[in-house]
């Protein structure tokens, strides 16, 4: 057997930023040339500072935050990061290995490993408000804590299909990359 | 290589896909439904304690559709509920042996909520052990912890090894933290009880009793009171009996008397072996049925 089976955790790793805004903290991950994406709740407006894996902080400011799907997307100049890789998370089958990766209360770099639960809306009657568990989400089976909350959940070869939410019934909850997709093209438009 | 994890990977979502496939979604109580496995043919086994009424409930089909099903029976003390379904709808459950079962081993939950597919947790084997008794009384024949997540509609789900036998059916409520899963012996023998009578009946003696010791070396469980026209009243037992060895097993503790009043016992007569008066003697006991509170 493999000794480093999460081999792709350390490059997915490379993509992952700290956002601070106040005396809050949350993830962040590389999108594209000099943009991060991050979660509403983490950046809500104006500028934020981003942490990059090396030490460096560097000062952005939101380009744009999309509260109903809790998705913020940052200008970061100088970011200097490659790109996360993508997966539609649409194709994932429930068992596939998943790991997210991010800053849980503090602690910087962090991975958490599991499965994928389920994809899609949460069942009639799961403990979350109704307007939440009607949206889309990729459900997995591992854990997270505060500080996640905007980091990626990646496949095992390390492609990103969602990004770290929230927390519902001890589910991990991820806002599927698809929807980030759609909503970046949404703006630019 | 990232080869290794992928191919892990795969192998669990198989699992997942191909367990699933006997695992169906049931409406039994308000709001959130919670998860059956087609155990035989026509037959889902659920847990009790997801099942809030007799009547009106249906099931969701790996397929999709939605069918009714009928309660055949339900047994608190193991924490089992089965339902009747047409047969021929989907593949009976392949069954696994939990006895080979050991700390460690992986393992997956597997649910099903509605329309919305196949759900799925992953972990491990915490803790083995042997027979045990549920906090509601059921005897259940191997202890199996694990530390799988039991999310909220995932009771009553199977738990599955990564090449697809079940193990058991998964608890959310027979104990906490971690999940409890009642292995398949268990679930074979409330199976057949529950379709054959609707409920599981155990043994009752109509005695309270309490442990005593004459010296170091023995001991016994003296009656307290007797149950007009019970089973121990018409073996003309009485309150200061102190019964010593029941059915050639030597008595001292109550626990005793449960794991021997939880198996097949009704109906069968018991040698009891009692001092009375200072004097040791013998008795015929015919044990009766535990009289079943109304729900």
């Amino acid at each position: 057997m493999n000794t480093a089976p999460y081999e792709a955790a350390a490059w997915v790793k490379d993509c992952v930023v700290e956002v601070r805004q106040g005396a809050g903290a949350g993830s962040g991950l590389t999108w594209a040339f000099d943009v991060v994406v991050t979660n509403a709740h983490v950046a809500r407006t104006g500028k934020v500072d981003v942490r990059l894996p090396n030490g460096q902080v560097r000062e952005a400011w939101v380009r744009f935050a999309d509260r109903e799907r809790d998705i913020a997307v940052l200008e970061v100049p100088r970011l200097g990061l490659p790109a996360v890789m993508r997966r539609d998370p649409a194709e994932l089958r429930p068992g596939e290995v998943l790991f997210a990766i991010g800053h849980p209360l503090g602690v910087r770099h962090a991975m958490s490993s599991g499965i994928l639960h389920a994809v899609g809306p949460l069942p009639d009657g799961y403990p979350v408000p109704p307007q939440l568990r009607r949206l889309a989400w990729v459900q997995a089976d591992l854990r997270l804590a505060p500080g996640n909350s905007g980091g990626p959940i990646a496949d095992a070869e390390g492609r990103v299909v969602g990004v770290s939410t929230m927390i519902a019934g001890g589910l991990a909850l991820a806002v599927p990359i698809t929807a980030v997709e759609a909503l970046v093209r949404a703006r630019a438009a | 290589m990232p080869a290794t994890l992928s191919t892990f990977s795969d192998q669990l979502a198989d699992a997942v896909e191909r367990g699933a496939k006997s695992v169906v979604s049931v409406h039994a109580r308000p709001r959130l439904p919670s998860t059956g496995v087609h155990w035989r043919d026509g037959v889902i086994v659920t847990t009790e304690a997801t099942v809030r009424r007799d009547e009106n409930i249906t099931v969701t089909l790996p397929d999709g559709r939605r069918i009714p099903a009928q309660l055949k029976g339900r047994d608190a003390g193991t924490d089992l509920a089965v339902l009747n379904i047409p047969a021929g709808q989907l593949p009976a459950a392949t069954l696994g042996d939990p006895t080979a079962l050991r700390p460690g081993h992986l393992v997956l939950a597997l649910g099903r909520s509605g329309d919305s597919g196949a759900r799925a947790a992953f972990g491990a084997v915490s803790a083995t052990g042997g027979k045990w008794r549920s906090w509601k009384g059921g005897e259940i024949d191997l202890w199996i912890q694990s530390d799988l997540t039991i999310y909220p509609g995932l009771g009553g789900g199977p738990l599955v090894s990564p090449d697809a036998t079940i193990f058991g059916i998964n608890s959310g409520g027979l104990s906490r933290p971690l999940a409890t899963t009642i292995p398949v012996s268990t679930v074979e023998r409330v199976v057949t009880q529950l379709l054959a009578k609707g409920y599981v009946a155990r043994g009752w003696l109509g005695a309270a009793m309490q442990p005593v010791r004459f010296s170091d070396q023995q001991g016994g469980l003296v009656i307290l009171s007797v149950e007009p026209d019970g089973p121990a009243a018409l073996a003309g037992l009485m309150v200061g009996d102190v019964i010593i060895s029941l059915d050639g097993h030597a008595i001292e503790h109550a626990d005793q008397v449960l794991e021997l009043l939880g198996g097949d016992v009704v109906g069968r007569t018991l040698k009891v072996e009692l001092v009375r008066g200072g004097k040791q003697e013998r008795v015929d006991l015919l044990v009766g049925e535990r009289p079943r509170r109304a729900r």
